[in-house]
């Protein structure tokens, strides 16, 4: 099938699903609203998010919002998915199988807590029909060898099972590296199914991606993590664009000084941008350069994957600001440093 | 060739006769269960009270449905276990109907102990199977590329300043391993496969333990743990590995033996045990529809009046149960078609549709011959319809109603074939007996309208008799498909058809005088209706809208009247794209060349026409049936007949 007649249909209702996000004038008000609960319910009547808040009950409570939001994000995957088939359904298929890491991630952290995991059930985003484990078998895991051995079969088991009869508190940051390199391995594999100029489209967003990923995993692995400059390597992901292998070897190896000369002789030089803090400002950097990346696909329009590709993650970042939003004013922070944290850039703000 | 006078049954008994009553009737395949609960309710349930059977009768107050048990679904999945672990081969679905039934305690247990039997061997081989697969999978293959290596394993755990790990890398993560090498302080050594990866032995000073388990970690390495009984060089390893194995094949062989012995002991018994929990089940699922008292059961189901007498000698045999056969008023009873053997697949066609309802004339004898005169004209081949013939016969092993209904139409393609003169497509091997349609193509297009006239008309009146049998005056009478409706369309047919023609079989006046009427009496049909009948209001209720809609459905009158009729001008061009679409393929085959070429597309296109123009063919019958003739007569609202039998 050629590209012309997979993306006809989805691009132009892609097109029509992204005029519903939240305009820069609805982001004034829900910045200009006094309280958490006046912004909640702004949302629940005057967004489209309005069909999922419905459910959330108290007003006050974020966690619940942002889960709602996330359950929403995993309605449009489905809306999508409908439109493509075998390698192309794989393929977003797969950015749902981050959801679905990101519950075994709630699942491990309340088996660590100690928790009964039956009751973190209405706390997943993901629906059961999209895991690729059997939630009934892991839900009666009581410890972390119990839950891995139910995973078995899986494609968690593997990356999980070396740390079996570990302490987990102290694991449970290896093994969500792990299932986040899972995610883009897993992703980057169904990437390179599609036809040659969607792998290539794919791929132009995956590499940056990986690149300043790895670049901040390194950037915080000198700098907080105490970990050895080896076990540093391993952690990065591969397939980045600029760096590779050896160029984060040199990195890993060196100090945060050569990071940043290294990063601000690249296309990644906001990343290092030092005007203000480092260690609180680069993950929204971050964000920034793939969101203006994505939005810039959007505009170009072109008949291939992009557009979706552009679609899921604008809608992500979509979510993480008007979380960002109302944490902010849960935490009273003014209007202007509401405004740096989040991803987009709002015009007509500045008065 | 009609519709089976149905009759209600009730039949009350002993409680403890209810499997044997119920089985009997299953036998005949004849009865259409239905709720005796709900027909109790309505009161059906009425015997001449005497003295023997006051008791059953009181009882009737007291009644409860049946509650159905898990028990026969728990033996069912026992008996599937049980044939998964013999490794039984057999299906349940021939069932003796005559077989004697014990209890379920009683299968129960005789299920359990033979599954105790079982368990001991089925449990110890899958076990054991398991220890010989992980040896298989793990440790024969781990040391493959050491087998020359001279070192004890006890040598390297006793070393003093270096230790090693076992384990699996993946080719990724190996990668960056190597590419880091430098910077590593282990030798890492490949060692063989095993069913998850490659294996590699890590060697690392001993001081170093924790930093090299962190980095190894972090590459996803899954360790190996060597058990401790493991001694000696690989290559002795490897050969205890070996006899191990032996060993354990050797268990599995003794274990197996005695499941074998088990087999042949209780394969038999096992087989009769699992239909007994079929019919007990299949039982159980019927009881739903019966209704229970403490000591009596009540059932109630449909039987054809005809065989009234077959089913109660069936149950005669019994003791203490009453039957009782009662017309039902109330209850439209569900339909049970009665058609000799010619006519029988049309009901395939039929049913498609709907089921006719209980008090409608069964159409299917229509059904038949409009379909095979339509079908025939449309697609008239000799020796295409012969091929019909055969694979419909083929096909009614397997679908008796379909293959039927193509060996019918076969039959009438046949017969047109003959009138057409055409064999395969050609047609100069045999003369036409009436004519040929491509050279009178005028000619076969006003017959196919002729022919549409007529099995119109016998719609209408089936139609008529239809709402006669409703006592249906409205429709019948003053409708637009009933005698109202006939009358104009005759007329309309005389006086426009016959000046289109030039030929004047009425006046052409009296011609419209007697439309006018028609049309008057379709157009007041609802007052007229009640002024018979002596209703008021004339009109009921909304009389501004009654005379709008009714003005209005006049215009569809007279579309579909129109329609319907040019409708049946496409059987007269399908016999002639029938005889075109040959034509093509004849003159393809004459630019081959070859002879043989030409013998070739010309086996192509027949298969093409068969296949395609078949299936065209056959569609645009269907929809002259449905859409023209079924819209004037027939509503298809009944419910099937559905007998109860013990067959899956």
């Amino acid at each position: 099938m050629g590209n012309e007649r997979r993306f006809s249909a989805i691009n132009t209702k892609l097109r029509v699903m992204r005029s519903r996000f939240l305009k820069d004038d609805d982001y004034l008000t829900l910045m200009r609203k006094d309280s958490v609960a006046e912004q909640i319910k702004f949302l629940a009547t005057s967004t489209v998010y309005g069909q999922v808040l419905d459910e959330v009950e108290n007003h006050d409570d974020i966690q619940e919002v942002e889960l709602s939001l996330e359950r929403f994000q995993i309605t449009q995957f489905e809306k999508i998915i409908k439109y493509f088939s075998d390698d192309y359904e794989k393929y977003i298929k797969s950015f749902i199988l981050r959801y679905e890491t990101e519950d075994l991630k709630l699942y491990l952290r309340a088996l660590a807590r100690g928790d009964d995991l039956e009751k973190f059930s209405q706390k997943s985003v993901t629906r059961k029909k999209y895991y690729n484990f059997s939630y009934d078998k892991v839900k009666s895991s009581k410890t972390l060898d119990e839950f891995i051995d139910n995973l078995k079969d899986t494609r968690f088991y593997d990356v999980l099972y070396p740390y079996r009869h570990e302490d987990y508190t102290k694991l449970m940051f290896y093994m969500e590296m792990n299932l986040d390199r899972l995610y883009f391995d897993t992703l980057y594999q169904s990437g390179q199914e599609l036809n040659k100029v969607d792998t290539r489209a794919f791929y132009d967003v995956f590499g940056e991606n990986i690149d300043i990923l790895n670049v901040e995993w390194i950037y915080r692995g000198l700098k907080f993590y105490n970990l050895s400059p080896e076990e540093l390597i391993n952690y990065t992901l591969p397939h980045g664009k600029l760096f590779s292998f050896k160029d984060l070897k040199a990195l890993c190896y060196g100090d945060i000084e050569n990071l940043k000369k290294v990063v601000s002789g690249s296309i990644y030089k906001e990343l290092v941008n030092e005007e203000k803090d480092l260690d609180l400002f680069m993950g929204i950097r971050v964000q920034r350069h793939l969101y203006n990346k994505f939005k810039n696909s959007f505009s170009q329009g072109k008949l291939d994957i992009s557009i979706a590709n552009a679609y899921l993650h604008l809608l992500e970042f979509e979510i993480k600001d008007i979380i960002s939003i109302l944490e902010s004013k849960k935490y009273g922070l003014s209007y202007y440093e509401t405004k740096e944290y989040l991803v987009r850039d709002i015009k007509g703000s500045d008065y | 060739m009609s519709i089976e006078k149905m009759t209600m049954m009730n039949i009350i008994g002993k409680i403890d006769m209810v499997d044997d009553v119920l089985k009997n009737l299953l036998k005949t395949r004849k009865v259409d269960l239905v709720s005796a609960v709900s027909q109790i309710e309505r009161s059906n349930f009425l015997f001449d009270v005497n003295d023997e059977n006051v008791d059953m009768l009181v009882d009737l107050n007291y009644i409860h449905t049946f509650e159905k048990s898990e028990e026969c679904e728990e033996m069912f999945r026992k008996g599937e276990e049980l044939k998964a672990a013999l490794d039984l081969d057999f299906q349940v679905d021939r069932i003796d109907e005559d077989m004697k039934l014990v209890s379920k305690e009683e299968l129960s247990d005789e299920l359990d102990s033979i599954c105790k039997e079982v368990h001991g061997p089925s449990t110890m081989i899958v076990a054991l199977k398991k220890e010989l697969a992980y040896l298989d999978d793990f440790h024969s293959n781990s040391f493959r590329e050491l087998e020359e290596f001279p070192v004890k394993v006890e040598d390297l755990r006793n070393m003093e300043y270096f230790d090693f790990k076992m384990g699996i890398l993946s080719r990724e993560n190996l990668l960056k391993l190597k590419k880091n090498y430098d910077n590593i302080l282990s030798v890492l050594l490949h060692t063989g496969s095993s069913a998850e990866g490659e294996v590699y032995f890590a060697f690392y000073p001993k001081k170093l333990e924790s930093e090299i388990t962190r980095i190894l970690r972090s590459l996803n390495f899954k360790e190996i743990i060597l058990p401790k009984s493991y001694t000696g060089t690989p290559e002795e390893i490897r050969a205890s590995i070996e006899s191990q194995k032996e060993r354990l094949h050797m268990e599995i062989e003794g274990q197996q033996k005695i499941l074998d012995d088990i087999k042949a002991k209780y394969q038999d018994r096992i087989r009769s045990i699992m239909e007994q929990i079929w019919i007990t089940t299949r039982l159980d699922d019927l009881k739903e529809k019966v209704a229970f008292s403490s000591n009596y059961f009540y059932l109630s189901g449909w039987v054809a009046q005809s065989e009234k007498e077959e089913i109660s000698s069936s149950v005669a045999g019994h003791d203490d149960v009453l039957i009782k056969f009662k017309e039902e008023e109330n209850l439209e009873p569900p339909t049970k078609l009665k058609n000799n053997w010619f006519f029988r697949p049309f009901q395939w066609l039929v049913n498609l549709y709907g089921t006719p309802s209980y008090n409608e004339l069964d159409p299917t004898p229509f059904v038949g011959l409009s379909y095979m005169l339509l079908f025939g004209m449309m697609f008239g081949d000799l020796g295409q319809g012969f091929v019909m013939v055969v694979a419909g016969y083929f096909i009614s092993k397997k679908m008796e109603l379909f293959g039927g209904l193509l060996s019918r139409i076969g039959i009438a393609s046949m017969i047109f074939g003959t009138l057409y003169g055409a064999v395969f497509g050609i047609e100069h091997w045999i003369p036409a007996l009436w004519m040929r349609p491509f050279e009178n193509i005028n000619d076969i297009l006003i017959v196919a309208i002729f022919v549409g006239i007529f099995v119109l008309l016998v719609a209408y009146i089936y139609g008529i008799i239809n709402a006669y049998k409703r006592k249906d005056l409205e429709e019948g009478v003053f409708g637009h498909a009933g005698v109202a409706g006939v009358i104009l369309y005759l007329t309309l047919l005389v006086t426009v058809g016959g000046s289109l023609l030039g030929i004047s079989i009425i006046p052409v006046p009296l011609g419209i005088g007697i439309a006018v009427a028609a049309l008057l009496a379709i157009v007041f049909r609802l007052p007229l209706t009640h002024l018979i009948e002596g209703k008021r209001p004339l009109h009921g209720g909304d009389v501004s809208g009654y005379y709008v809609e009714s003005i209005f459905s006049l215009i569809e009158t007279f579309l579909s009247m129109l329609s319907g009729t040019i409708s049946f001008i496409r059987v007269g061009a399908f016999a002639l794209t029938h005889v075109g679409l040959f034509l093509a393929f004849e003159t393809i085959g004459h630019m081959m060349g070859s002879a043989m070429g030409n013998v070739i597309v010309l086996i192509i296109g027949n298969i093409f026409v068969l296949g395609l123009e078949g299936l065209i063919v056959f569609i645009q019958g269907m929809r002259l049936q449905y859409y023209e003739l079924f819209s004037r007569y027939y509503s298809g609202d009944g419910k099937e007949f559905n007998p109860v039998s013990l067959g899956k």
